[in-house]
């Protein structure tokens, strides 16, 4: 046997560490195979030949370790003894070493970041409240008293826009525009979000004479207007129905010269409030309900007063009064170019309808020149508007999808690795009935049970923190640069993280919400009762005194 | 052509092997192909120490499946070991060989195999084996 040559060595090597690690029934073995090795004449034969030794050698240290075997005969301090000390001992230093790590991750800000949006799943699950209950939030109610103690108007108005309780989010408005004056404008945005509440009767003129040329404050008018006779049970039919003071916001909104819903103040303003109050909290990044930033109702009451506009510009053709049919097509078109410009789309079918109208007008008039160019701009109004459409049904939102996912999981492996290891702690210290670590002295199966939890809790921190790290990424260079345009892909995220895993949306098993609660809490009850049995169990089965003495 | 009734009634013949078989079996490793193949080389010269080595290039074996039948068959009391002192310097080899007990499983397992394969053949070939 060529002892010298690289494989040979390396075989030799290989076994021997095997050897060295395998339980004393199976060393034996090892030595056979070592034993064989001289038989080989290729060196790499030989060397594929340990690697199948070493595999069989190892798979029998991990049995070894997992279950070991009651009858197995104790050694008197031989060898035996120190291979398997020495193979718990590494399974001891290597639970704690993955413990360790885990628990290093905490650490770093943006894993603490992740795993408490890992946990946002559970918060509707554990907190039942009752319906119409919006949960608070505690960090921004923290933020809310720290904001009133300063008299700091934009962190005011930080919250007022975010908290979830709707007489405190007024109560926050009017404190932050009473300390600053040039915060208006947070009316409006508080305004979109709550609809109806007494404040706006004062809020909507406010905010006009702020920014007079705006459509917004008008489109809040016609809303809450919407809403008083909604709930009055009185619910108009047609444009005509609606009492004059409807018609008058909307004509006054469709008069304006502008939409602005205030979203580049309000980026604005986080940034500065995250940055004074180092707000870490993705959740409050984004504002995901914000999506046209409109009024609800603004949509439909648009469409409602754009139709009356062309009923009355149909009247005027008639009539051959052109000249105000024109302007009542131009008025419905500059009211959608405005809405668009502002990101919404609600007016998208009516501007592709004035177009084509005031396009059938100037051929009336003769002027085919414009005729065509209205119906480019009809046409140019009908692509933006299925683009846009195509571009909702194909968002990419996949990969915010899957990250979602991968937190979710990984902060339930965190949480069920985590319990299993204190678990495994707490039985070893209660039978023991010691603290000391030399005195723990684990068995087998508790060790192995303590190593895969905590295995798998180092896996998951890893998982996690790479699945959320872009997005926290994204928020920081929103923070640092304002560049929002990834914020909604953070915003699909977190919406997606909130959902509890297995229920409705997408990647879940058709459960809804309810019902993982409802589960949940049978789950939690079912273990409660078997404890008790158990508890039970042991109670009747404990060893008794002799009362004769 | 033998009908698979045959093969049938020659599993019949077997049956106080068979018998004997289970009884051995209850405390028997389950058997692999990769077992017999084991027990069928051990089965051509029963009384002979083979070596690891042997065996592999024999049965084509490796040794990470190899050892761990010998492993078992050992366990359960099939097969006796015994370390064979060579030159200086040169590690000890160790060599097997069947018991009594082993041999007899062996007997009895291998016409199993054999008749179990050939019912599987005609089985799956719809009787034309």
């Amino acid at each position: 046997m060529t002892l010298g040559t690289l494989p040979r060595r390396l075989a030799v090597f290989l076994l021997e560490s095997a050897i060295s690690i395998a339980p004393s029934d199976a060393a034996d073995w090892g030595q056979a195979m070592m034993g064989e090795l001289t038989q080989f004449e290729s060196d790499w034969s030989a060397l594929l030949w340990s690697f199948g030794g070493a595999g069989v050698l190892a798979k029998h240290a991990i049995v070894a370790i997992v279950f070991p075997r009651r009858n197995r005969p104790v050694p008197s301090g031989g060898s035996l003894f120190s291979k398997a000390g020495l193979m718990r001992k590494t399974a001891l230093y290597a639970t704690v070493s993955c413990m360790l790590a885990s628990l290093l991750f905490f650490l770093v800000p943006v894993f603490r970041e992740a795993f408490h949006v890992s946990l946002a799943q559970w918060h509707d699950v554990l907190h039942v409240s009752p319906v119409g209950n919006l949960r608070s939030d505690p960090g921004l109610e923290s933020l809310g008293r720290k904001a009133e103690q300063n008299q700091d108007a934009e962190a005011l108005a930080f919250v007022a826009v975010r908290t979830l309780n709707k007489s405190e989010s007024a109560r926050l408005a009017d404190d932050a525009v009473r300390l600053d004056p040039t915060l208006t404008w947070v009316y409006g945005v508080v305004a979109v979000d709550w609809s109806s509440f007494p404040a706006l009767d004062r809020w909507a003129p406010a905010l006009e004479r702020f920014d007079p040329q705006n459509a917004l404050p008008h489109l809040i008018a016609a809303e809450r207007i919407d809403i008083d006779y909604e709930e009055r049970g009185l619910v108009p039919h047609s444009v005509d129905e609606e009492p004059a003071a409807w018609k008058d916001a909307m004509a006054a909104a469709f008069r304006s010269p502008k939409l602005d819903t205030y979203s580049k103040q309000l980026d604005e303003l986080t940034r500065r409030v995250a940055l004074r109050y180092k707000i870490n909290d993705p959740f409050h990044f984004v504002l995901d309900y914000r999506w046209h930033a409109v009024p609800t109702f603004a949509a439909t009451d648009s469409a409602r007063y754009a139709e009356s506009l062309f009923a009355a510009a149909e009247a005027r053709e008639a009539r051959g009064d052109y000249k105000s049919a024109f302007e009542n097509y131009s008025t419905v078109v500059r009211f959608a170019e405005i809405m668009r410009e502002n990101g919404s789309y609600p007016m998208a079918r009516r501007l592709h309808e004035a177009f084509l109208r005031l396009g059938s007008l100037s051929e009336k008039e003769g002027n085919h020149q414009q005729a065509q160019l209205y119906a480019f701009l009809a046409g140019t109004a009908d692509w933006e508007w299925n683009e846009r459409m195509a571009f909702l049904r194909t968002s990419p939102e996949v990969v915010s999808r899957w990250s979602a996912f991968l937190a979710r999981v990984c902060g339930i492996a965190l949480l069920l690795s985590g319990t299993a290891f204190l678990v495994c702690v707490t039985s070893l210290v209660v039978r023991r009935r010691s603290l000391r670590l030399a005195a723990l002295q684990p068995k087998g199966m508790t060790l192995a049970f303590g190593l895969a939890s905590t295995v798998t809790a180092l896996l998951s921190s890893a998982m996690l923190y790479v699945s959320y790290r872009p997005y926290a990424e994204v928020v920081q260079r929103f923070i640092r640069t304002g560049d929002e345009s990834q914020l909604p892909a953070v915003s699909e995220f977190l919406a997606y993280a909130q959902i509890p895993l297995g229920t409705g949306r997408n990647l879940g098993w058709g459960l809804s919400a309810q019902e993982v609660t409802f589960y949940f809490w049978l789950a939690v009850a079912g273990l409660c009762v078997l404890t008790l049995l158990l508890a039970v169990w042991r109670f009747w089965r404990r060893p008794r005194g002799n009362a004769t003495t | 052509m033998p009908s698979i009734g045959h093969y049938f009634a020659e599993i019949d013949d077997l049956t106080p092997n068979l018998y004997i078989c289970r009884l051995t079996l209850m405390k028997t490793p389950r058997l692999s192909p990769q077992t017999l193949l084991v027990l069928e080389r051990f089965l051509e010269r029963p009384r002979a120490w083979r070596y690891g080595y042997d065996l592999s290039r024999e049965t084509g074996l490796k040794s990470g499946t190899l050892y761990p039948i010998l492993m078992r068959l050992a366990k359960y009391d099939f097969l006796e070991t015994k370390w064979v002192a060579t030159e200086d310097g040169v590690p000890p080899r160790h060599t097997y060989r069947l018991t009594p007990r082993g041999i007899e499983l062996a007997r009895v397992e291998q016409p199993i195999s054999r008749v179990a394969a050939r019912v599987r053949r005609v089985a799956f070939s719809g009787g034309k084996a």
